[in-house]
């Protein structure tokens, strides 16, 4: 019986480490901050602009170089979230995950905005790319705000003039769009994904491509080869002024539609799914725009921000 | 016409490239395929495909063509299943049985990461079940110089590699190197699972590999008019699974176009079956007679 000695040795030092890190997860200032999460960085980047000092917050889906379709949590994640009080997810199937980590630890006080019932958008909504409607984000700030204000009173007044901040720096971009959108409505885009399909309508863009390519494309399923006809035609012929492509899937298809683009002398433009880093949630859709009337105006490519 | 090509067929880049890829490999695949038959080698078979699924989804990873890895994957684990595989066929068995399960736990691990990690999506879909109507019309000369490659290493190998496949014993007493004769048809069964890999992806690259010889074989014994009927029925239902997978956009309202490799594999079951039946039939005439 001499194997249990070392056994507990070894059952030591991770228990020992177990208990450090939970005496450390302990933050000092625990009843003033709230722990917060966005499931998406762009939505956690607004919770911070309206929380600022009375708030910690965690984004789960942060890396523009993944594909946030094909995201598994962590446990890492999973521990975020049990102790978050406040939660903003966009819903439509695209954070499913986040439903089922609240499920497993279960709280009654915890907040929960869920962006598609915010705006009242039905299950069957085909693009859940939310947070690029102009429309969408004003929404959720006034949630957050609301939501913060009842789970820190105090701060009420804070949190209320951090929501009049961010509404009033949301203007350069909702300037930029109507004025966009008044002089060039109608210009002709080609799209390899539904990423930016809101604010490209927004703009007064008529999206030549077939939304069930965008679909197939963003679901990694293969588009139907008249449709790859279709859009390969669409680039050749000139039919559209600029094509936008998500620069965070670029699969062997996309290249081919960038070569062809490039051959035809059509701007590609590559928009972000997830909020890059260096930016935040007002100027990241500014650089959005400025970048789509590059290429429109000035025949100008923007591949990454 | 419109009734069986739908409009644009002809004319479709996709198309063209669907087509070349997928009668080239219906051929190699068919050709390659009959040995493998008559061999008994079709779990061998199958593990190789494993195997290039590792190998595709890694490359993937590394920013190179999914051929290459297939290629690269099937001839490495061929030639691990040979060193580790023994001269009883129970040793070759397992052999093969602990490469496939090696090598899938690999391709667990690569598919997950070019997933995450990369900027890419629809990679499993790609490399388990074929995306041939997004393959680069680049990639076409990789494909012919593959395909003429296995070819030629089928065709000069002919002779000693019927006789060691008919009786190893004999092969031998007449100076066959029936080991080495081993080592080179399974260095071309990996270079033609990468050819079906591309077509209808690793998972169901088996069905091209055993699903027109097996029907070729019981039309025929004869080991010559196997090949050119395994070949007809491989380039047969390739064709055919692109035109049915082309044409069924046009089937329901929503014009989505059903993938080629469900209609390929469909296709080389119902000639396994067809050829089933031929059989069968001139031996229940037999029986009349008789009565």
């Amino acid at each position: 019986m001499a194997t249990p000695r070392p056994l507990l040795r070894l059952l030591v030092v991770p228990l020992a480490m177990l208990v450090a890190v939970g005496l450390g997860a302990q933050p000092s200032s625990a009843a003033q901050r709230v722990r917060a999460v966005g499931a998406e960085n762009e939505y956690a980047n607004v919770i911070a602009q309206i929380g600022g000092r009375y708030v910690g917050v965690t984004g789960i889906l942060t890396n523009p170089n993944t594909d946030p379709h094909t995201f598994e949590s962590s446990p890492a994640d999973a521990q975020e979230v049990g102790s978050a009080r406040l939660i903003v997810q966009n819903g439509l199937g695209y954070d499913t995950f986040m439903n089922n980590m609240e499920r497993a630890s279960p709280n009654p006080a915890r907040r929960v905005i869920t962006v598609q019932s915010l705006l009242g958008l039905p299950d069957d909504t085909p693009n859940p790319h939310l947070w690029y409607s102009p429309r969408t984000m004003p929404a959720v700030a006034r949630a957050i705000e609301s939501d913060l204000a009842s789970l820190l009173p105090s701060h009420a007044a804070y949190f209320e003039a951090n929501l009049t901040r961010f509404d009033r720096s949301l203007a350069p971009w909702t300037r930029a769009i109507t004025a966009f959108g008044a002089a060039h409505r109608g210009f002709k885009v080609a799209v390899t994904e539904p990423v930016a399909d809101d604010l490209l309508k927004a703009l007064g863009a008529d999206i030549k491509t077939p939304f069930r390519f965008q679909a197939d494309v963003m679901n990694g399923v293969d588009p139907a080869p008249q449709d790859i006809s279709l859009q390969t035609n669409l680039l050749a012929g000139h039919g559209v002024a600029v094509l936008v492509y998500n620069q965070q899937i670029v699969d062997s298809l996309t290249r081919s539609f960038l070569s062809d683009a490039r051959a035809a002398g059509v701007p590609v433009v590559g928009v972000y799914e997830t909020m890059p880093s260096g930016y935040d949630y007002q100027r990241w859709m500014l650089a959005e725009v400025r970048a789509i009337a590059g290429a429109v105006l000035g025949h100008r490519s923007t591949q990454k921000l | 016409m419109h009734w069986l090509f739908e409009p644009g067929f002809f004319s479709s880049g996709p198309v063209h490239v669907a087509l070349v890829i997928g009668g080239v490999s219906g051929v190699v695949s068919a050709l390659v395929g009959v040995f493998t038959v008559v061999r008994g080698q079709a779990f061998g078979g199958h593990a190789l495909t494993d195997v290039s699924t590792a190998g595709g989804s890694g490359a993937l990873l590394l920013g190179l063509t999914p051929l290459t890895g297939f290629v690269a994957g099937g001839l490495l684990g061929g030639a691990a299943m040979e060193a580790l595989g023994t001269e009883h066929e129970r040793g070759r068995d397992v052999a093969t049985g602990i490469v496939l399960g090696a090598a899938t736990g690999l391709a667990a691990l690569f598919l997950y990461l070019d997933a995450t990690s990369g900027a890419t999506s629809g990679t499993a879909q790609q490399v388990l079940f074929g995306s041939i109507f997004v393959v680069q019309s680049s990639i076409l000369p990789a494909v012919v110089v593959l395909a003429a490659l296995t070819v030629a290493l089928v065709a000069a190998l002919y002779r000693p590699l019927v006789l060691s496949t008919v009786s190893p014993e004999i092969a031998a007493a007449r100076g066959v190197r029936v080991r080495l004769i081993g080592v080179l048809y399974m260095a071309a069964l990996a270079m033609s699972v990468g050819l079906s890999s591309l077509t209808i992806g690793t998972v169901l690259s088996t069905a091209l590999l055993i699903g027109p010889p097996a029907a070729a074989l019981q039309i025929t014994r004869s080991m010559g008019r196997a090949l050119l009927a395994a070949a007809l029925i491989g380039v047969a239902t390739t064709w055919l699974g692109v035109l049915l997978s082309y044409d069924s956009f046009d089937w329901g309202s929503s014009h989505e176009a059903m993938p080629v490799s469900f209609f390929v594999v469909a296709l080389v079951f119902a000639a396994y079956l067809a050829a089933g039946v031929s059989r069968r039939r001139p031996a229940r005439l037999r029986d009349a007679e008789v009565r």
